[in-house]
């Protein structure tokens, strides 16, 4: 088929989706999904990971992994993406899979829904902070749709999943043809909605590894309302009380989710080991103000927030 | 494009071709005609188009036609059986839970797994399944309290008409 026009590459077809964007009158029209409207994007069903990260590679930029599916959706509602392809893991057998090996590395495959985290009993009891901060998200119906990696792969700087799995020094195992790599969380966001994903890298699984037994993990967020809501500003911590360190992270207080510096409770003796927390978590976020709070009321909330944190991780430790 | 899918609604094996970009609530209102779902907001906030997918409520504004090939879908319409109201939506009228009613489908369809996951939910466990459901007029006293009656009868009733 040839386009026609000065500018095209004669010969190549062209895609609904670059229609639909030189037509602003389409655009306009096409505010939701109808049944009446021509489809906008095909849909792929692998039943492998080798066959979900093959068409992710063939579809090129235009592909898009679809797990819960709650922002991509949206997303493409409101015309803010328009993938061609969108390619469903959520039957690749191994992305459904939450386990737990003999070292103590726990691995939540990236089709696992929110709601699948809340209940699963090794995630509960081991780190609750990582199951509070599944419950937070949305509502129970989303829950069963929404998944962890989806959670973090939408790449939001308030995303809830993000601090407490910073705080957990979780890896992101990520698949591409070129092979497998995993990619420490502290890396994956490089900004507003961004991650140091390819575009034809899938993330797998998110792991967690093994942390000592008495670990404790908590999860608050700051909402303007008390049902679901987004966060105005989320933090996490994960405290090992026989080596003493405490690692905090915060989310929607910067472009992406920041990890504090750890700090060593035990050595911190003598002064309050919340104090260094807020002065570090002070100076490594930059709110902004948006449509959830001010960058006044973040930075007012943050130290307010990271006190209650504190005291469910230390109770009575860190009030020396 | 369009995709062959087979999917159970309400007890009954369907099946329809689909462009990618239809929903599920799209699905069911416009080419079966079960119309009791409701679009309230489109995007997942609101709850109106709950229905349950494999068991579990799900909003059907966000879950595509194609993603359902194969599943099982329960929706408003298969509450009532032979006439006769479920246990749940003769609570919701006896208790003057609905007003203008948009909002019952999907509040029916989250308190139907609820109380399926859990016969004899407390209230904060009630509020807590319904969170995902908006109510602009009713209020949601009366509706709690409808779904804590329906449990009641149920469990008196030896498990209700639909369990």
């Amino acid at each position: 088929m040839r386009c026609g026009r000065s500018g095209c590459l004669a010969g190549r077809p062209r895609s609904p989706m670059i229609d639909t964007e030189e037509n602003p009158f389409a655009r306009l029209r096409r505010t939701g999904f109808t049944s009446e409207r021509t489809a906008v994007f095909e849909y792929v069903r692998p039943n492998t990971v080798e066959d979900a990260c093959r068409a992710l590679a063939e579809g090129g930029g235009g592909a898009r992994i679809l797990a819960g599916g709650t922002d991509l959706l949206v997303e493409i509602r409101n015309r803010l993406r328009m993938p061609n392809l969108l390619i469903d893991i959520k039957r690749v057998p191994v992305l459904n899979v939450v386990e737990t090996d003999s070292s103590g590395t726990l691995s939540i495959g990236a089709a696992v829904s929110l709601g699948c985290v809340m209940e699963t009993a090794a995630i509960r009891d081991r780190y609750p902070g990582l199951a509070q901060a599944a419950g937070s998200i949305a509502t129970y119906q989303l829950r069963n749709r929404a998944t962890v990696a989806g959670n973090l792969c939408n790449a939001s700087p308030a995303a809830d999943m993000a601090p407490i799995l910073l705080a957990l020094s979780a890896r992101l195992l990520a698949r591409s043809p070129a092979g497998e790599r995993e990619i420490p969380m502290t890396q994956f966001f490089t900004g507003v909605k961004q991650t140091c994903l390819t575009a034809d890298e899938m993330v797998c699984r998110v792991i967690v590894p093994p942390h000592s037994e008495g670990l404790r993990t908590a999860f608050v967020k700051q909402q303007r309302i008390r049902g679901h809501d987004l966060a105005i500003v989320n933090a996490a911590g994960a405290y090992d009380p026989g080596s003493g360190v405490l690692c905090v992270a915060i989310g929607s207080c910067a472009p992406t989710p920041v990890l504090l510096e750890p700090v060593d409770v035990h050595e911190s003796r003598g002064t309050d080991a919340a104090d260094t927390v807020i002065d570090r978590a002070g100076a490594a976020t930059a709110p902004i103000s948006d449509v959830r709070a001010s960058a006044e009321y973040r930075r007012a909330v943050l130290p307010v927030l990271l006190t209650r944190l504190l005291d469910e991780l230390l109770g009575e430790e860190g009030r020396r | 494009m369009t995709y062959a899918i087979r999917l159970t609604v309400n007890g009954h094996v369907e099946t329809a071709d689909v462009p990618a970009s239809m929903t599920l609530l799209e699905l069911l209102r416009e080419r079966l005609h079960l119309t009791g779902t409701k679009e309230g907001c489109g995007i997942g906030e609101c709850g109106a188009c709950t229905v349950l997918l494999d068991g579990k409520p799900v909003t059907s504004c966000l879950v595509l036609a194609v993603e359902v090939d194969g599943c099982t879908v329960e929706t408003i319409e298969g509450e009532a059986s032979d006439g006769e109201l479920s246990t749940l939506q003769q609570a919701f009228v006896d208790g003057g839970a609905i007003q203008c009613g948009f909002c019952t489908p999907g509040m029916i369809m989250s308190a139907r797994a609820l109380l399926r996951r859990n016969p004899d939910p407390s209230d904060k466990e009630i509020v807590e399944a319904i969170a995902g459901n908006l109510c602009r007029c009713t209020g949601y006293e009366a509706i709690v309290a409808a779904i804590r009656t329906a449990a009641e009868r149920q469990r008196g009733t030896g498990g209700g008409s639909h369990d």
